[in-house]
């Protein structure tokens, strides 16, 4: 694949070229005060460009610096939004459904994890027919891509197969060397288009070495050192387990954090919000570690926490190939940022292996 | 494809029947929109302002795709809605048919063996309904339904109807001793000792609480009937009823999907593991 050089004055002028030349709105990674959103970026100077982030199981903080990674927030904050309006219905159940033209979107400067996690939900809400993600998916008219040369701590990507570089699904790819050097590809013909607008030259072979030497580096980091047909494999022996289950959940309190933040959990619950003389039908993120995900009056379909968490582990290595044909974990390692006490899902599964490999 | 989740008809409560204290029959007629629902399929019935339940579709109505029949037991807030506040002339909404159907098709020709608990039995009926209306398409036929006390069945105005299909036995329990009661008292399981099936040739029908339908397995395997002829109707908390909101998921199996309507062979792996 050809690789193009420029600098990160070039990052910023991309970001204003797909703004107008697709005349959509541009979604990413954004400062917000001290933190990163997901959201709407106004201006080129919201990018986190200047920003670095540390991770570690249950740390995450933003300082001056480079080689931004990800946050709490995902694509999935703008395809698949925490609350989403489903529909509203009167008392003569009447139905009134919302208006559903959206303006084109551009994903800027998303991670090779999310790509793949957009991937997931493609598949998934294409078999299981989900309009209201179907329509938002639609409106994204380009996805431009920042690999990770600097992955995070707590990042397993490589393992996943799914970063630290732009694999599939992408229209432009860029990845900061240093401040001078910003190595670009393009992953579709608007990709090459958009690298043409941008006069962007040819990478030097020299370039594309300082590139490859990082990237390689960045493979090893966020490599588990076993191979995921392990995990799964592993977790499928072990699904009996309760004793093993009990102790790698030990000190999980149920808070669902992971759940919110992983960017292919959709589990979701649907509620009434009565409005005068209507009901909003409202679909909400619920997660399946938290105690009302299985509860019924008079009865719990996962009473117990051990298995709760260890659905969610076994979703994403068992079940999710099992039902799209692909793994749900992409190797972002939020939920391990994110959990208050830091329990650690590349813990899980290398302790799961180490029991049940072979 | 048309959203599923705004696809609610609008349905008028035509007839009402109250089975037990807690469990109550209704007949919906559909105002703006039709379904040939089948047997094992459910409906998510809806309550304004409350929400919506999946309840399975407790009777047929053949040539009449404007009526359907559901039968709930109250248990929790909307299912006491439909209860207490829903009578003759209101109005409920009605979203599916979902879900696969109990196998009749490939059940033809065979023994069948229907095994059914309590609310369990709802889903059933319609195939009951269906055995005696095609009574020809299948050989000797055994319904085991237990319930906690007489006064617990549903449908006793059918059931003298039921023991008189030809070729058939028809068994009743009750859980504990009750004055006047001259039937089986034990578990509705213990009966399958009593069935005079052919095990190698039956297919079998389970419903009921899950507890009952593991016991059910049990026996049956040990009796000597085929796993991949047994089919339970599985129960799992459900939200959307099309795979989307992923709260029913059973292992990888999204019951609302993928079931409710199992084969056993297909969940022998899942049916023993505590919350899978
Ligand atoms: C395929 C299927 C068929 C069913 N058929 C019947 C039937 O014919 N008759 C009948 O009386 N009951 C049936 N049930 C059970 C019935 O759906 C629940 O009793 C009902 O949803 C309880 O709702 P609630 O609001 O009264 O209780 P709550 O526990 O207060 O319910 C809150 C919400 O939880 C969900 N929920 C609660 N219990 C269940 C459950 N057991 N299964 C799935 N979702 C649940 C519903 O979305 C409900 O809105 C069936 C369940 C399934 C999965
Ligand atoms: S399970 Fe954890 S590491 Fe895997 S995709 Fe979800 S948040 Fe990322
Ligand atoms: S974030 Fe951690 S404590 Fe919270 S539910 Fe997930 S694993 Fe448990
Ligand atoms: S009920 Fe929503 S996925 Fe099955």
């Amino acid at each position: 694949m050809q690789l193009y050089r420029g600098g990160i004055e070039d990052i910023i002028n991309i970001y204003n070229i797909v703004k107008e030349f697709l005349k959509a709105d541009v979604y990413g990674y954004k400062r917000y005060g001290n933190s990163l959103v997901f959201d709407f970026i106004e201006s080129s100077s919201e990018l986190p460009i200047d920003v670095h982030v540390v991770q570690r199981p249950g740390f995450y903080r933003v300082s001056r610096g480079f080689g931004f990674i990800h946050s709490s927030h995902s694509p999935k904050n703008l395809l698949y939004p925490f609350k989403q309006e489903l529909f509203r219905v009167d008392q003569e159940l009447n139905i009134k459904t919302l208006e559903n033209s959206l303006k084109p979107v551009i994903l800027f400067g998303i991670k090779p994890c999310d790509v793949a996690a957009i991937n997931v939900f493609d598949k998934l809400f294409g078999n299981n027919f989900n309009p209201y993600y179907l329509n938002r998916r639609r409106s994204v008219v380009g996805i431009v891509v920042e690999e990770c040369l600097n992955p995070g701590e707590t990042c397993f990507c490589s393992t996943m197969g799914t970063g630290p570089d732009a694999r599939n699904g992408f229209d432009l790819a860029f990845a900061k060397v240093d401040r001078d050097l910003v190595i670009f590809k393009a992953g579709s013909s608007l990709g090459e288009k958009i690298v043409a607008k941008a006069n962007l030259q040819k990478a030097s072979d020299d370039d594309v070495k300082r590139y490859e030497i990082l990237l390689e580096e960045a493979k090893r980091k966020t490599n588990l050192g076993i191979g995921v047909e392990d995990i799964q494999t592993s977790l499928e022996k072990s699904i009996t387990d309760v004793e093993l289950w009990r102790k790698v959940s030990e000190k999980c309190v149920g808070c669902a954090n992971c759940n919110m933040v992983c960017p292919t959990c959709f589990c979701s619950e649907i509620v009434d919000d009565v409005v005068g003389d209507e009901a909003v039908r409202i679909m909400q993120l619920i997660g399946c570690l938290s105690y009302t995900y299985g509860l019924v009056a008079g009865g719990h379909f996962r009473k117990e926490l051990y298995t709760r968490y260890r659905h969610f582990i076994l979703h994403k290595f068992v079940f999710y190939p099992k039902q799209i044909d692909l793994f749900g974990c992409v190797g972002c390692g939020r939920c391990t940022v994110w959990c208050p006490v830091g329990i650690d899902i590349r813990e899980t599964v290398k302790t799961v292996a180490s029991r049940y490999r072979g | 494809m048309s959203n599923p989740f705004t696809s609610i008809i609008k349905g008028v409560v035509i007839n009402e029947i109250s089975e037990t204290t807690t469990t109550k029959t209704i007949t919906i007629k559909l105002v703006n929109g039709s379904m040939n629902p089948m047997p094992g399929q459910f409906n998510m019935l809806y309550v304004f302002g409350l929400g919506e339940v999946p309840i399975s579709i407790s009777n047929l109505y053949p040539g009449k795709r404007d009526i359907v029949e559901h039968t709930i037991r109250f248990v929790g807030a909307v299912t006491r809605a439909m209860i207490k506040a829903i009578r003759v002339g209101s109005q409920i909404g009605v979203r599916g048919p979902y879900g696969n159907k109990w196998p009749l098709e490939e059940a033809e020709g065979s023994d069948i063996l229907i095994v059914s608990g309590g609310i369990g039995f709802a889903p059933l009926r319609p195939v009951v309904k269906y055995i005696i209306m095609n009574r020809e398409r299948f050989r000797r036929v055994n319904i085991l339904y237990g319930a906690r006390t007489p006064e617990e069945f549903l449908y006793k105005y059918e059931l003298e109807e039921y023991s008189k299909i030809p070729n058939s036995k028809f068994l009743l329990s009750i859980d504990k001793p009750y004055p006047g009661w001259t039937g089986y008292v034990g578990f509705v399981t213990d009966l399958i000792k009593y069935t005079d099936v052919d095990t190698g040739n039956s297919y079998t029908f389970v419903c009921g609480p899950e507890i009952m339908m593991k016991v059910a397995v049990k026996k049956l395997l040990e009796r000597g009937f085929r796993k991949d002829k047994i089919f339970l109707s599985m129960e799992r908390r459900m939200r959307c009823g099309v795979g989307i909101c992923g709260t029913c998921q059973f292992g990888h199996l999204f019951v609302c999907k993928n079931g409710p309507i199992f084969r056993y062979s297909e969940i022998e792996n899942y049916i023993n593991v505590e919350g899978i």
